[in-house]
């Protein structure tokens, strides 16, 4: 295990870089000293991170700076997230009634991370009923057709949520939010009614000192505007590719929720991804961004209609102060979110494609048996999780669970580029048995396009997120983990 | 999922290709489904189904991708024109543009895809009369002058859907067979190159080698 040769050439082993990733940078993600330049391979990736700097040249550098603080080391990230992992097990533990064996030491050998693995695979379906889990349950026969966006049941589900709010609150409240306490909080999800502040906070919008915050929010409200004027409402400016492909989308993106079918809303979402793509030219607007604005939207609506619901609700009944400031946040907030995956839609979409090898790497290590499978009968990674992780599986799973996904995805400590790999590999283990049953590769595929997701909750989303944490735990820093020589590459 | 349904004498493997909002995925869900899918997002990457026909008593089985409109995903969805026997190029008939980049989209398949496809012009959304922005007249002469098959259909109200597929997958057939007649085939599947579609393990290999890179 240990022959491993720490003296590598960086610029040459991408994969071996990606492995042991202590400082990688990528476009947009928390921003190491200018100049410091010898991470990824090749210049022209810095070139390009240069390139797409302008897009936050907008004062708000103090934010930028304020992200740069809260780096914490690894080891303290790790230890949190364990003991995260770790409280949320035994919660989950109480309400399942059931026992998951090797938790404490659950990394130590390969067979018994995944015996454990499989273990709470089962333990998840049979406490859940129908999951959909077993060899018969109902299948979407559409390929790559989503299900209905089902919001109703945000509101519903929180585990043992007042004591968590209250801790929430108590951070939410001090002085100077401790931002690291409440990535910890937030790691494992987070009430409905602390959600909006949260996600605000972790998304480096909302300055974590309070003294700042309604300066800092009425500021960034007010530049959204200036951007609106700017770019949007000056139409025989507009770029017209972009707004045309915007435009084609937006109305197909959940065509039978009432919600999204309003014309006040649609224009919202016109508005958002038009100066999103106008801000950032390397990427520009792809198909599939749009689907990124919903989670944020709906967080912010839930937030100035609490308790409402809101699949139907008419968004002319909010005042036109409140709609641009859910309009405003949600600019923000996933201009922020899309820092860090920004390379996931430059031109060939080089992260993605990087990424999806990747995770063909990690499924050979983790499950040789899987992924011989898939490869024997034809099917490509790309084929699958090119959506998987161009949505941040969104198209996969039902849009609540989206929201507690990022929950943990905005509590990651370094941004979630890297993790993300790791919720998409625990993801397709996930679903192993079935793939396994699945005898060719017209099956495989249908399978893979319409994974039946439709009856998931939080629940899922955290056993999700604790394997992926698992997976990252055992494999990021390990290269060799599970790599029985390097020969048989 | 139907996948017991095996049994087919050939596999072509077909791709759905043209600009956004045309109405690819709609054709798809028609043709495999019969079902016009309201819930009808935009494609992300490609996406992929399956129906078989049968010509002649022989059963084909027909491989079909749906990729994505948007220029960005052509370096991902090009990968895929790779060992297409046939490709549906849509355009919408009351959205010039998407009509004027057919020309575009032509340059693409001669770039990427096998030399010998078979390329079927559909002006889609034919139900939409009132709309109608390119005469059935002006496509017919454009496809006929540039050798592509011909027709227009309606996904919507079913228009047309079989018989587009049913006539670039009989044709394909008949391109096929005649060939087999000349020269003795290697077996009974045809598979240009390698494409992912194999049932035997015995032809992994041949297949391993595929993965876009």
């Amino acid at each position: 295990m240990e022959s491993y040769q720490p003296e590598y050439d960086k610029s040459s082993v991408l994969s071996d870089t990606f492995w042991r990733t202590p400082q990688r940078a990528y476009p947009g993600g928390p921003r190491q000293k200018v100049g410091q330049s010898e991470v990824m391979s090749g210049s022209s990736y810095q070139q390009f991170q240069a390139s797409v700097n302008d897009a936050w040249d907008l004062g708000d550098d103090d934010i930028i700076s304020g992200i740069a603080e809260t780096r914490i080391s690894k080891a303290i990230s790790q230890t949190a997230a364990l003991n995260v992992i770790n409280s949320h097990r035994n919660s989950s533990k109480n309400v399942n009634k059931g026992d998951v064996k090797g938790e404490t030491d659950s990394v130590k050998s390969s067979t018994e991370a995944i015996d454990v693995r499989k273990n709470e695979v089962k333990k998840l379906v049979g406490g859940q009923g129908a999951v959909g889990q077993g060899g018969s349950g109902p299948m979407r026969p559409y390929p790559g057709r989503p299900r209905p966006v089902r919001l109703s049941a945000l509101t519903s589900r929180e585990e043992n949520n007042e004591l968590k709010l209250e801790r929430f609150q108590q951070v939410h409240e001090s002085a100077v939010v401790d931002l690291n306490e409440l990535k910890q909080l937030s790691w494992s999800g987070i009430p409905v009614k602390a959600r909006a502040i949260t996600w605000r906070l972790l998304a480096g919008y909302l300055p974590a000192n309070s003294e700042r915050r309604a300066e800092t929010l009425e500021r960034k409200r007010a530049d959204y505007k200036h951007l609106v004027r700017q770019y949007y409402a000056a139409s025989d400016e507009r770029d017209d590719e972009t707004y045309r492909q915007i435009h084609i989308d937006i109305p197909r993106m959940s065509p039978l929720v009432a919600l999204f079918q309003q014309r006040t809303v649609q224009v919202m979402f016109e508005r958002i991804l038009y100066i999103w793509a106008i801000r950032h030219p390397a990427s520009g607007y792809v198909q599939g961004i749009n689907d990124l604005v919903t989670p944020f939207f709906m967080v912010f609506l839930q937030e100035a209609v609490p308790g409402e619901e809101l699949d139907n609700y008419p968004l002319d009944k909010l005042t036109e102060e409140q709609r641009d400031i859910i309009e405003a946040d949600s600019f923000w907030c996933l201009s922020k979110f899309l820092d860090s995956i920004q390379d996931n839609y430059i031109f060939a979409q080089l992260g993605i494609q990087y990424k999806v090898n990747q995770l063909k790497e990690l499924i050979r290590r983790i499950d040789k048996p899987l992924h011989e499978h898939l490869q024997n009968h034809g099917v490509d990674y790309l084929q699958f999780s090119f959506r998987w992780m161009n949505n941040l599986l969104t198209r996969e799973i039902p849009l609540p669970c989206t929201i507690r996904l990022w929950d943990t995805y905005l509590a990651e400590s370094d941004g979630f580029a890297i993790f993300q790999l790791y919720v998409c590999a625990a993801f397709l283990l996930h679903w192993r048995e079935r793939l396994m049953m699945e005898k060719d590769f017209q099956g495989l595929m249908i399978l893979l396009q319409n994974v039946p997701t439709q009856n998931w909750t939080d629940s899922n989303i955290s056993m999700l997120v604790a394997e992926a944490y698992k997976l990252k735990f055992a494999f990021a820093d390990a290269p060799n983990h599970l790599n029985a020589g390097k020969a048989d590459r | 999922m139907g996948t017991r349904e095996d049994e087919y004498d050939y596999l072509f493997k077909v791709v759905l290709i043209g600009d956004s909002g045309v109405g690819k995925s709609s054709l798809l869900s028609r043709f495999t489904r019969n079902e016009f899918n309201l819930e009808s997002k935009s494609t992300i990457g490609v996406e992929f189904a399956t129906r078989s026909i049968e010509v002649d008593g022989k059963t084909i089985k027909a491989q079909i991708w749906d990729t994505a409109g948007q220029e960005r995903y052509r370096a991902i969805t090009s990968a895929y024109y790779r060992g297409a026997v046939g490709a549906l190029l849509v355009y919408d008939i009351a959205k010039h543009l998407s009509y004027e980049n057919v020309e575009r989209w032509l340059r693409e398949l001669r770039d990427h895809a096998d030399q010998n496809i078979l390329i079927m012009l559909v002006g889609n959304k034919s139900d939409l009369r009132h709309l109608r922005s390119i005469p059935t007249e002006e496509a017919k002469a454009f496809a006929e002058r540039n050798g592509l098959s011909f027709i227009e259909t309606s996904a919507l109200d079913s228009t047309n859907v079989e018989p587009a597929f049913q006539n670039i997958l009989t044709e394909i057939y008949r391109i096929v067979s005649q060939k087999q007649m000349r020269d003795p085939p290697e077996g009974d599947v045809i598979r240009p190159d390698a494409e992912p579609a194999d049932q035997r393990p015995s032809q992994a290999d041949s297949v391993r080698k595929q993965c876009c890179q």
